[in-house]
């Protein structure tokens, strides 16, 4: 009924080598450089797919990605996206890819369970801290693309780092997974421990079942706030200082370098 | 609770959304762009942390996830003045334009083979002005073409 019970299996060398592979030089041709043309670009393109493909096929290996259509559906978006943001020339384009990886990434959260945070991301990054980024990119961009937006600091060894990176935090989650079976190590949580109750029932995802009845029934954000305001309330005082003191810094940061600026045409400068 | 599987799958999503972030902050020289692969970076860890949370059963994880986004958004807030200062002051949003401040024994970044012109004019989305009466055919001004 369940692939929990499936061994995970170590991603095979040779395909995780040839993902690794295809990313690397996926990012290099895709990165702005001085000497791109439209083959290169995508030659990249194809390499990009190619990695996508490879990495999902790991994932299959270590899971089985191709169950969950919605989890694909989503993740795709999410990674497709992601890679859009890092190598598009135009930085308001890049910002647009953003706000579609964090859709992306929305709906991976609202498939593990995590409602609030789901609905979170979408409000607090995508309707005010990209709104906020948008709004800098229109006070402060320059007519037309600019020079250092069409070239990259070391494109290739850059590139070559986040594949191998990748690549060995594929490596590390396969161990993981292969190392932990999944059904007799689970780390029982405070609640389930207190209840005394380690049924372990497993079910679908997107409509948690919940180990102890108590705890996942529906009502992710009730108990997200009982948590978020119970135990952690002096964590919240300080994050409301922490946003008080950002806002007024900016302020300040602001007043200030208008302040110099008037004081540097008042002395003639 | 979530299966393994499930729990593995999103922490391979994390991570590729993480090293994304992490080239992109290495390579770009756009200060906003730096930005975003920053923030890309951080859905990366939200992702795995939310991850971690469902498959353990524990509420820690998201809280987390919240303060994250809590400080994030401050960090938006004071950085993008900073670049918005940094703007005024040198007009442009390039990260080299600052290389004054490097450390004494690192070379200087030249700009060597800047791109050639812009050999690729975007195309923006244009609409018609509204209210403007087309030019016509004076001969023709009585019939209608379409109603």
């Amino acid at each position: 009924m369940d692939p929990v019970t499936s061994p995970a299996v170590v991603p095979s060398g040779l395909l995780l080598a040839g993902s690794v592979a295809a990313l690397a030089g996926a990012l290099w041709l895709l990165l702005p450089k001085a000497s791109d043309t439209v083959g290169s670009r995508r030659i990249g393109f194809l390499l990009g797919a190619l990695a996508l493909v490879g990495f999902a096929a790991t994932g299959r290996t270590l899971g089985c990605v191709g169950e969950d259509a919605v989890f694909l559906t989503v993740a795709g978006i999410a990674v497709v996206s992601g890679l859009a943001t890092i190598v598009t020339r135009s930085p308001v384009y890049s910002a647009i890819w953003f706000a579609m990886a964090l859709a992306g990434v929305s709906g991976v959260l609202l498939v593990l369970g995590a409602q609030f945070l789901g609905v979170a991301t979408i409000v607090v990054y995508a309707g005010a801290i990209l709104v906020m980024f948008l709004f800098v990119l229109m006070l402060a961009q320059p007519s037309g693309m600019a020079p250092y937006d069409r070239v990259s600091n070391e494109p290739m060894l850059a590139a070559a780092a986040g594949a191998v990176l990748l690549g060995l935090l594929t490596l590390s989650i396969g161990r993981l997974s292969a190392a932990e079976p999944p059904a007799c190590c689970r780390m029982p949580s405070r609640a389930q421990a207190a209840a005394g109750s380690t049924a372990d029932t497993g079910g679908s995802s997107i409509a948690p079942a919940g180990v102890d009845g108590v705890k996942d029934d529906g009502d992710e954000v009730a108990h997200l706030g009982a948590e978020l305001f119970g135990r952690h309330l002096f964590a919240v005082e300080v994050a409301g200082v922490l946003l008080l003191v950002a806002l007024v810094g900016a302020i300040a940061v602001v007043s200030r370098g208008e302040a110099t600026e008037t004081d540097h045409r008042r002395e003639g400068r | 609770m979530i299966p393994a599987t499930l729990l593995t799958n999103a922490l391979l999503v994390g991570a590729v959304l993480f090293c994304l972030g992490l080239v992109g902050i290495l390579t770009r020289r756009n200060l906003i762009v730096m930005f975003l692969c920053a923030e890309l970076m951080l859905q990366g860890v939200s992702v795995t942390l939310v991850a971690w949370s469902r498959y353990h059963g524990d509420w820690g994880g998201q809280v987390l996830v919240v303060f994250v986004l809590t400080v994030a958004a401050c960090e938006a807030a004071v950085a993008l003045v900073f670049v918005l200062q940094a703007f005024a002051r040198t007009g442009r949003l390039d990260a080299s334009a600052w290389q004054a401040l490097r450390e004494e024994n690192l070379p200087r970044v030249i700009d060597r083979e800047l791109p050639a012109g812009d050999n690729v004019v975007p195309t923006w989305p244009s609409l018609s002005p509204a209210g403007v009466t087309p030019p016509g055919d004076e001969s023709r001004a009585l019939e209608r073409d379409h109603v």
